[in-house]
């Protein structure tokens, strides 16, 4: 069983929320894998920048795991409104499409009729589970760059000894 | 003795490590071809093997390589950071072995991250307009560099692991 330190489900939460908001947004969510890599990195820097302890690699694909797994949460919440936006735009789309072209694929009307009564809570969750997995894999590898790029800390100096007795 | 015992436990947790990155490497390659040939044959679980990769790529055609006249699951760049996560993987035992658990210095981290970053801004801020076979390139040389922090760093999370379940109260006599 992998245990996560003390202190760093907060900058997992704050950046995997933030990813997982980006990741969501259409236009913006251009960036791809890098959103999720880039945002466990920064949860890396606000773990060590707070940590007294240096952040280990394998804090930080903890740290990462943990993010991803924030980010796969929020960006299916997120995602919802915009599922149903995407589908009057693509339908929309299509119709045009069609009066063009007579040529269209079969079956295609019958493949918006079905999806249009909307995302059942089983896909809603096996949806959920799949993208958690993959975020969770993405983070590590996040959290692990973050740990060798800020992971490392000035140890303290030897206290000074005194002249022998 | 115990040192050398330590030694081949961390070459295996190493080797597994490999092993198993390696395999997930080609299942997560082959579901980005698997994709556009399911779509050419019509089968219905294209969709969701393009499902799959959504999460992670916009998936915009325009922007992606066509296999079997149709889309693969990823754009360009990701199916570049994808081959050059196989390509640093055949890489990494020649490079650094079993032993050592050392990560890439930051130096040489932003002398590699620097081209796909910057043709990432300057694509989004439409500045210019990339190609896709220089979005390939640039996700190749970054990718190439990832397993060298996956592997050792995911090795030194079992390795830590296995230490702290032997001394544990519980195993302890």
């Amino acid at each position: 069983m992998i245990s996560e330190r003390p202190g760093m489900f907060k900058p997992a939460l704050i950046c995997g929320l933030a990813v997982g908001v980006l990741t969501a947004i259409p236009l913006v969510n251009c960036l791809c894998c890098l959103w999720i890599i880039g945002g466990a990195m920064v949860a890396a820097y606000l773990f060590a920048r707070t940590s007294p302890a240096p952040l280990t690699p394998g804090d930080g694909a903890v740290l990462g795991i943990l993010t991803g797994i924030v980010a796969a949460v929020g960006d299916a919440i997120v995602s919802l409104p915009f599922e149903n936006m995407n589908r009057e735009y693509v339908q929309k789309f299509m119709d045009q499409f069609s009066q063009f072209f007579e040529d269209m694929p079969s079956g295609w009307e019958r493949w918006f009729e079905a999806r249009a009564g909307g995302l059942s809570p089983a896909w809603f969750l096996l949806g959920l589970l799949a993208s958690a997995v993959v975020y969770a894999a993405f983070g590590a590898l996040g959290g692990l760059i973050g740990a060798s790029l800020f992971g490392k800390k000035n140890l303290p100096s030897e206290p000074p000894q005194g002249p022998p007795v | 003795m115990p040192e050398r015992a330590e030694v081949a436990g961390h070459r295996k947790t190493f080797l597994i490590t490999y092993v198993i990155a390696t395999a997930a490497c080609l299942l997560w390659l082959g579901g980005i071809w698997l994709a556009p040939y399911l779509k050419s044959r019509s089968s219905p679980w294209s969709s969701l093997v393009y499902a799959v990769y959504s999460p992670v790529c916009h998936q915009v055609a325009s922007r992606s390589w066509f296999c079997f006249g149709y889309p693969l699951a990823v754009c360009a760049r990701c199916t570049g950071i994808y081959l050059g996560f196989l390509l640093g993987l055949v890489c990494y035992p020649l490079q650094r072995g079993w032993r050592r658990i050392s990560f890439p210095s930051s130096r040489n981290f932003i002398l590699v991250s620097a081209p796909i970053v910057l043709d990432t801004v300057g694509n989004f801020l439409k500045l210019w307009h990339t190609p896709n076979a220089f979005r390939l390139a640039t996700g190749v040389i970054w990718g190439a560099l990832l397993p060298f922090y996956l592997i050792p760093g995911v090795t030194d999370l079992l390795i830590g692991q296995q230490k702290k379940r032997l001394n544990s109260p519980s195993t302890c006599p």
